[in-house]
């Protein structure tokens, strides 16, 4: 279980001074004002500019040659001619990378609900989980390879298996570790497991779901990009991955910046999407979605 | 619900308990609560309380002895508020009632009922963590109070709350009990809120949990007007306890 991030229980509320102010907050929420808006995305900006500068200021200073560090110039003047190679080898790794996160994301719950309700499932199966999570993953392409043929399926499979250990753990986490009097409460109360699942557990679990879930999304990015590595470009178009390795080959450093920015962007898209659903579906009862004047 | 001839709710007679592990938490225990009557339970951590409370409950069956339990609803009030943090207020008061399938318009008007008792009539759509310590405790007895008991299980209910609502909630849980008249067991660490509170305290020790006497409260919460609270009688009962709790 060492993957589960640990999710903070709900602290005490400040205490409102009368009933009707704890039901119509008196203060108006804060709108994101510009002033706040900027004071979010401006320092790291600021770090980034700095940053870039000084990797094109030690280059000119250095005159280190294209071939083995490229200036941000010269990554910003291969946009241009290298667009047009790099799509479809994107939409490839998100392809990949989006539907082993998927896949992850359904095996992962439903492997940690057959455990969480089913204590012999669970004793049978936790093995196993440890030891898919133990099992270097990039050994085990080159078999799936001969499996499944190398190519997107391959790919797919591998972002999944990568991916799915997060997901389980947490959501194992999650539904085991429901307040022990609530389910006393429910227990007495006469409710089938059925009910104490899906009225109590699931829904105290889906923090711990979530997380689980933002973890995968960078790991299901890694598992694409490793499988392409290995499996290669296979019948069809190639992805990220094998452009990053073709690149390397032939020393098109410029290119291949641009290869790994955009497997920046893949994995940063897929997290950012999982952020939202997290905030949307948490915050108004969850500490980890709530913006800090809360 | 009241009849006049009524079971005992709880009936513990040489009731013992031996966990799993060897353990023994209670030797022989005899304790009668009679329908309405309010025992509270006060003794060192680790006498026993809780156990005795799951034992009333019938979360737990004893390891020896006979206990017969002729309460046909309890409600189980813990120390936290143990609330369901992504419902509102509502929702929460009408969980027990839900899981039992009362029809839908009962479930409402039995949840609305307990909150306007508790005085929350106003904060229904609320979450918890939209309200205050007290609220939420207080979102706590209505919940109980909404599944309509005959016996309340309350563990320490208000120890996680400042002293002044500590005070407040337990006149709050005099006022209930006047309108609804449910058994109470009620466990607390203050003697002083034990008196206030109950018919009977309950004095227990440990090594092996027992109970060591059986105090009448001078200011039972049926008699009084206000004016005949915080009297000598009641310091004096709960200086006397103190002193048997120290000597055992
Ligand atoms: N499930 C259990 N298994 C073994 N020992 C237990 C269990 N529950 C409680 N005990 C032990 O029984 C004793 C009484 O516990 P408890 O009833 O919780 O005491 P209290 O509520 O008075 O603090 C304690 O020593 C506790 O460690
Ligand atoms: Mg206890």
């Amino acid at each position: 279980m060492s993957i589960a991030e640990k999710t903070p229980a709900t602290p005490p509320a400040q205490t409102p001074a009368t009933p009707q102010a704890a039901a119509r907050p008196t203060v108006p929420r804060k709108a994101p004002s510009g002033r706040t808006l900027l004071s979010f995305v401006l320092p790291p900006l600021v770090v980034l500019v700095i940053a870039v500068a000084l990797w094109q200021a030690l280059i000119s200073l250095f005159g280190v040659p294209k071939f083995l560090v490229p200036a941000p110039l010269d990554v910003l003047a291969e946009i241009g001619p290298a667009i047009g190679t790099l799509v479809e080898p994107t939409l490839v790794t998100m392809g990949e990378a989006y539907g082993g996160f998927l896949l992850a994301a359904v095996v992962g719950f439903a492997v940690a609900f057959v455990m969480a309700r089913w204590n012999v499932a669970e004793r049978g199966l936790y093995p196993y989980m440890v030891l898919l999570q133990t099992i270097p993953i990039i050994a085990v392409a080159p078999i799936l390879v001969v499996w499944l043929g190398p190519g997107p399926t391959t790919n797919t499979v591998v972002a999944a298996m990568i991916a799915v250990f997060p997901v389980t753990a947490n959501t194992l986490t999650g539904l085991k570790s429901t307040d022990r009097n609530l389910v006393q409460l429910f227990a007495m109360a006469g409710a089938s497991k059925r009910y104490e699942m899906s009225v109590l557990r699931i829904p105290y679990a889906l923090p711990y779901v979530l997380t689980g879930l933002r973890i995968a999304a960078g790991s299901s990015v890694i598992g694409a990009i490793v499988g392409e590595f290995v499996a290669g470009i296979g019948g069809g178009q190639g992805g990220l991955g094998y452009v990053i390795t073709s690149t390397a080959q032939q020393l098109l450093m410029p290119r291949l910046f641009l290869a790994v920015i955009a497997a920046s962007c893949v994995s940063l898209l897929l997290f950012g999407l999982v952020r939202l659903v997290e905030v949307l579906a948490l915050r108004r009862w969850h500490e980890s979605a709530m913006s800090s004047d809360d | 619900m009241t009849t006049a001839v009524q079971a005992d709710l709880v009936r513990f007679a040489g009731v013992t308990k031996t966990y799993s592990n060897g353990f023994t938490a209670l030797a022989p225990i005899d304790l009668t609560i009679g329908p309405g009557k309010v025992v509270s339970i006060v003794g060192p951590s680790g006498c026993g309380k809780t156990t005795l409370l799951r034992m009333a409950g019938g979360l737990s069956s004893p390891t020896t002895g006979e206990l017969s339990i002729g309460s046909t609803q309890n409600s189980y009030v813990f120390q936290d508020p143990t609330l369901m943090a992504w419902r509102n207020v509502l929702a929460n008061t009408e969980l027990v009632s839900r899981i039992r399938k009362v029809p839908r318009a009962e479930t409402r008007r039995r949840a609305v009922e307990a909150l306007r008792l508790v005085g929350l009539e106003n904060v229904q759509k609320s979450l918890p963590r939209e309200l205050s310590g007290g609220m939420r405790m207080r979102v706590s007895l209505a919940r109980a109070l909404a599944s309509e008991p005959d016996l309340m299980l309350m563990d320490e209910p208000f120890a996680a709350l400042d002293e002044f609502t500590r005070d407040r909630m337990a006149d709050e849980l005099i006022r209930l009990w006047r309108e609804r008249r449910f058994g109470v067991l009620f466990i607390t660490h203050s003697i002083r809120e034990a008196v206030k509170i109950a018919h009977e305290v309950v004095v227990m020790a440990s090594g092996p949990g027992r109970i060591v006497e059986i105090v009448e409260s001078p200011s039972p919460p049926g008699t009084d007007p206000d004016a005949a609270r915080d009297t000598d009688a009641l310091d004096e009962t709960v200086k006397y306890i103190g002193a048997r709790l120290a000597a055992a």
